[in-house]
């Protein structure tokens, strides 16, 4: 029994304290994914014949506040009337769904309110997945303050 | 619009796919501490107070967002609780861990106690081991009010139910309602990970609380070091 003592102990807090540098370099591999600084100003994105440009208000944006998120479309328009809707989440982590609907607010420009919420691990890096209908989806990847 | 049940099931399957992709990862510390210091005590009692305390707080929190139909502003004014508690949970993690190992006397408080052999003893014994089984209900009652990413995002839902219900009163049923089920669908997941802490050959080797015991005050000082942050 003795002799598989200290392999044993030595193998699982091996495991455990390598697991601690993996969890920031993974925090770091989604810092890098970041591709919109909403803090500063509008982002945009192409898809399909269509750009789409993501506001968030106020800024900067902060996690567990109301915020207005806004999508204008431009270059050519979807021809269905459904609504698109905005998907938040954390890249490489299940949140829940928390999902924007969003309304009519001007000409092709649409508007909703949600809420970023706060993840205790402390990852500030979020994602919004702007769809829209029969058209497709695209991703802005964004930092978050707490 | 989804109807009610649907709504309630969407909750439920959350719950459950959430448990196994999040909980198990950020939560699983807490269970697995729990069941690792009962030992060779049956653990199926403890940890379904504990996540009959987490749920019954799930419930209590949904029905008040969705009373007050938001749940940043009830955040606001619970954000030094959960700091609080996030604390407290650290530090109780490290006093499991320090009294798994032998390190301080805390044994009874947590199930860990023996029974003598008189009738009188046995009695008092049966007592404590209700009480002591008891614990866990209030210890999942506070736990409950963990800060929990995917938890805000069930609240934020039960928040909108709210604002959407007919009154108040259907609001607050509804949002307790949906809270419970998402809890009651994390619990599989908390419950396979204690179960698997708890396996007999596992359990049966002394050196594997020493370094359980270790790992859990090194769990307790992060969960801290976390909150403070937080």
């Amino acid at each position: 029994m003795k002799p598989l003592i200290i392999p044993f102990s030595a193998v699982i807090l091996t495991a455990f304290l390598l697991a601690v540098p993996g969890r920031i370099a993974a925090g770091d591999k989604y810092q890098e994914m970041i591709n919109c600084n909403l803090h500063q100003s509008a982002c945009t994105q192409n898809l399909a014949e269509s750009t789409i440009t993501l506001t968030v208000a106020p800024r900067p944006v902060k996690a567990m506040q109301d915020l207005l998120f806004q999508v204008t479309l431009s270059g050519k328009l979807p021809s269905n009337t459904k609504l698109p809707y905005i998907d938040l989440g954390m890249p490489g982590m299940n949140m829940g769904p928390n999902r924007v609907q969003l309304k009519p607010a001007g000409i092709a420009t649409y508007e909703g309110r949600g809420v970023i919420v706060r993840c205790p691990s402390g990852r500030r890096t979020w994602q919004a997945t702007v769809t829209i209908p029969d058209v497709g989806q695209t991703e802005f990847i964004f930092d978050v303050i707490y | 619009m989804l109807s009610t049940e649907t709504i309630f099931l969407l909750y439920l399957s959350s719950g459950f796919t959430i448990g196994f992709g999040h909980c198990i990862g950020m939560c699983g510390p807490i269970v697995v501490s729990v069941s690792l210091n009962l030992k060779e005590k049956n653990i199926l009692a403890p940890q379904l107070l504990y996540h009959l305390g987490r749920i019954i707080t799930y419930a209590i929190l949904g029905g008040v967002v969705a009373a007050a139909g938001s749940l940043t502003m009830i955040t606001a004014n619970i954000d030094a609780i959960q700091k609080g508690v996030m604390i407290f949970t650290g530090a109780l993690i490290m006093l499991m861990g320090l009294a798994m190992a032998g390190w301080i006397p805390l044994g009874k408080t947590f199930g860990n106690h023996s029974s003598p052999g008189s009738v009188i003893s046995k009695g008092f014994g049966k007592l404590l081991k209700v009480q002591t089984t008891l614990v866990y209900l209030p210890l999942g009652l506070l736990l409950g009010l963990l800060p929990c990413g995917p938890v805000y995002t069930a609240l934020l839902g039960a928040a909108r139910a709210g604002m959407d219900a007919g009154s108040t009163h259907h609001g607050v049923l509804t949002g307790m309602g949906l809270m419970a089920a998402f809890g009651f669908g994390t619990v599989p997941a908390l419950f396979l990970v204690a179960k698997l802490a708890d396996l007999d050959w596992l359990k049966s080797r002394a050196v594997i609380y020493k370094v359980g015991a270790v790992l859990m005050i090194i769990v307790g000082v992060l969960f801290v070091a976390k909150a403070i942050r937080y």
